[in-house]
């Protein structure tokens, strides 16, 4: 289990992670979702010890990744597949990890093969595609078989094929009970590959829970006909309903929940016709969570979105 | 690939300068006959060898910083002190052995080219034993220098930058100081205790050889200690 309590990590005039605290459990994939430049990337190198946080800690099974004696064994990690000596084979690359870690050699082929690159682990990593990189950086997390894995945004560079493929690869380490740690930029690309989601915006902690959870608790908005529209939408205002659309079909309602206004609407005499809450999509509520936490937002991404 | 430029630059600088000298002997003047040295001449090709081998030392490190792998190599040995003791323990050991195979190669190159017609010098004299053992000595204490500087500067060219300025640099910025001050500091530039250890007789403006051994040793020390120090601080 990963355990990360009251972090913060400040670059200069930075605060890269402002006092995040959650936990990872084991047996689920767990999405971190924030947009460009929040710390998912931050957060990750001080689990592994790469960076020191300015305050609180990150625990692997209790204990800092720096006192673990063969690391490898209990974490894997792909933070960045580029960060491999240019000059080594992919084999030699994974056979001196092997080595540091007590790990038998056999491994070695057998990661290069579940990664589906055992016909290039002779050739020099300095030649790799980003995609071949990330495969090689994937093999180098298993080596250990370890029980606790990070991957910061293990998707870029994959071509479609390995995108479904590495999905497939997160659940069924999950469903060994394997804690998996998964960071994105892409709510749509979490939303089909994790079961729980920590959502960060500028270094904190803005809301956790599975995929239903979040997209039912965020503010969906609720399509409404009745038999007197133009009283409803009054009375719906008065108790902190937003009209969103007053149109000839009918009323689309936000700020209130279909339970509400039907409760609403039944008091004050107004028939119901038809009361349908309308879900809001994954990336619409990912967008409004974050909206005012975007680090570098182009002009207002949020109103192009919610055009569709 | 280092190894080799340095090897080929020891062997093969000391080559080309032990067979100048064979045959400028005839025009040499007995003053400089009488001063020569057939071992530190015979190992001449240490002034070069000593920038291979800083390079290799820096490298062992800067390129980890460079290419990014430090990350990974962090991530499989996070106690930074173990990461550099054992990158430590294989840097002296390789350089170590290397130059010391070497610089004697070097000496029996020299005295074998040099016979008949110049001096030579043999290994069954304690201070010829103690010059050409002290040369590979100074080799690998340049090349853990190099790591030193590989650890506190991170980014190869400043290291090397530094490194050449250290022995080449030092010694010219020295001569522009009033000559009171040239003798006490001169003896201090690091390719000064070179020469004095790697020299028979060193010369009275120098260290003996065993002094310049210490005070070398201290530098490199204290570059070491300040370099781990900030391999442990500082973020990856
Ligand atoms: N070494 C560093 N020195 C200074 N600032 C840094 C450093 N690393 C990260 N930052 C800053 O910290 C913030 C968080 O960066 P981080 O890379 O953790 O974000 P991220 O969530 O991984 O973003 P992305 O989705 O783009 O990968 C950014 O503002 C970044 O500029
Ligand atoms: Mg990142």
């Amino acid at each position: 289990m990963l355990k990360i309590d009251h972090l913060s990590k400040r670059y200069k005039d930075t605060l890269a992670v402002d006092d995040l605290d959650f936990e990872v459990k084991p047996g689920v994939v767990t999405g971190f979702l924030g947009p460009n430049g929040s710390g998912k990337s931050t957060t990750m190198r001080v689990i592994l010890g790469l960076d020191h946080p300015t305050k609180g800690r990150a625990t692997i099974n209790g204990k800092k990744y720096a006192d673990i004696k063969s690391p490898l064994r209990e974490v894997g990690a792909l933070l960045d597949a580029k960060a491999v000596h240019p000059g080594r084979s992919a084999r030699n690359h994974l056979r001196a990890l092997a080595v540091s870690n007590k790990i038998a050699l056999s491994r070695v082929d057998e990661v290069l093969e579940f990664a589906g690159i055992a016909s290039v682990a002779h050739k020099k990593v300095g030649g790799f595609s980003l995609g071949m990189s990330q495969r090689l950086g994937i093999a180098g997390a298993l080596l250990g078989d370890p029980g606790v894995l990070l991957f910061d945004e293990p998707v870029n560079g994959l071509d479609p094929e390995g995108i479904r493929w590495i999905r497939d690869f997160f659940r069924s380490l999950a469903k060994e009970g394997r804690t998996v740690f998964v960071s994105s930029h892409l709510m749509s690309e979490m939303a089909v590959s994790a079961d729980q989601i920590i959502v960060i915006g500028r270094g904190r902690f803005i809301t956790q829970g599975s995929v239903d959870e979040l997209t039912t608790t965020a503010q969906g908005t609720v399509f409404v006909r009745s038999s007197d529209p133009s009283s409803l939408a009054a009375l719906l205002v008065r108790n902190d309903g937003v009209v969103l659309q007053n149109a000839e079909s009918g009323l689309t309602i936000g700020a209130l929940t279909s339970d509400q206004i039907g409760t609403l609407a039944h008091f004050a005499g107004i028939t119901i016709f038809e009361l349908t809450p309308q879900r809001a999509s994954l990336e619409d509520v990912f967008m409004n969570l974050t909206a005012e936490s975007v680090e570098y937002g182009s002009a207002s991404p949020e109103m192009m979105h919610r055009e569709h | 690939m280092g190894v080799l430029v340095f090897i080929v630059l020891t062997l093969g600088l000391g080559a080309l300068i032990t067979v100048a000298v064979r045959s400028h002997w005839h025009e040499t003047s007995p003053v400089n006959r009488l001063t020569f040295d057939p071992v530190s001449t015979s190992l001449a090709g240490t002034i070069f060898a000593q920038f291979a081998v800083g390079v290799i030392g820096v490298l062992l490190i800067s390129s980890e910083y460079s290419s990014g792998s430090i990350r990974t190599t962090l991530a499989a040995v996070p106690n930074r002190m173990r990461l550099a003791v054992s990158k430590l323990i294989v840097l002296t050991a390789s350089i170590f052995i290397i130059s010391e195979i070497v610089c004697f190669i070097a000496f029996s190159m020299g005295q074998a080219i040099f016979s008949g017609v110049v001096p030579t010098d043999s290994l069954s004299s304690g201070a010829v034993l103690r010059s050409v053992i002290f040369a590979g000595v100074y080799l690998t204490l340049l090349a853990v220098f190099g790591f030193a500087l590989g650890l506190i500067l991170r980014h190869s060219a400043a290291c090397i930058s530094v490194f050449t300025s250290l022995l080449l640099v030092l010694p010219i910025i020295v001569l522009f100081l009033p000559q009171s001050w040239q003798n006490t500091i001169t003896r201090y530039e690091p390719s000064a205790l070179g020469r004095a250890m790697m020299s028979t007789t060193p010369p009275a403006q120098l260290f003996a050889a065993w002094t310049a051994l210490v005070v070398l040793a201290i530098y490199v020390a204290v570059a070491l200690g300040v370099g781990i120090a900030l391999l442990q601080r500082r973020d990856a």
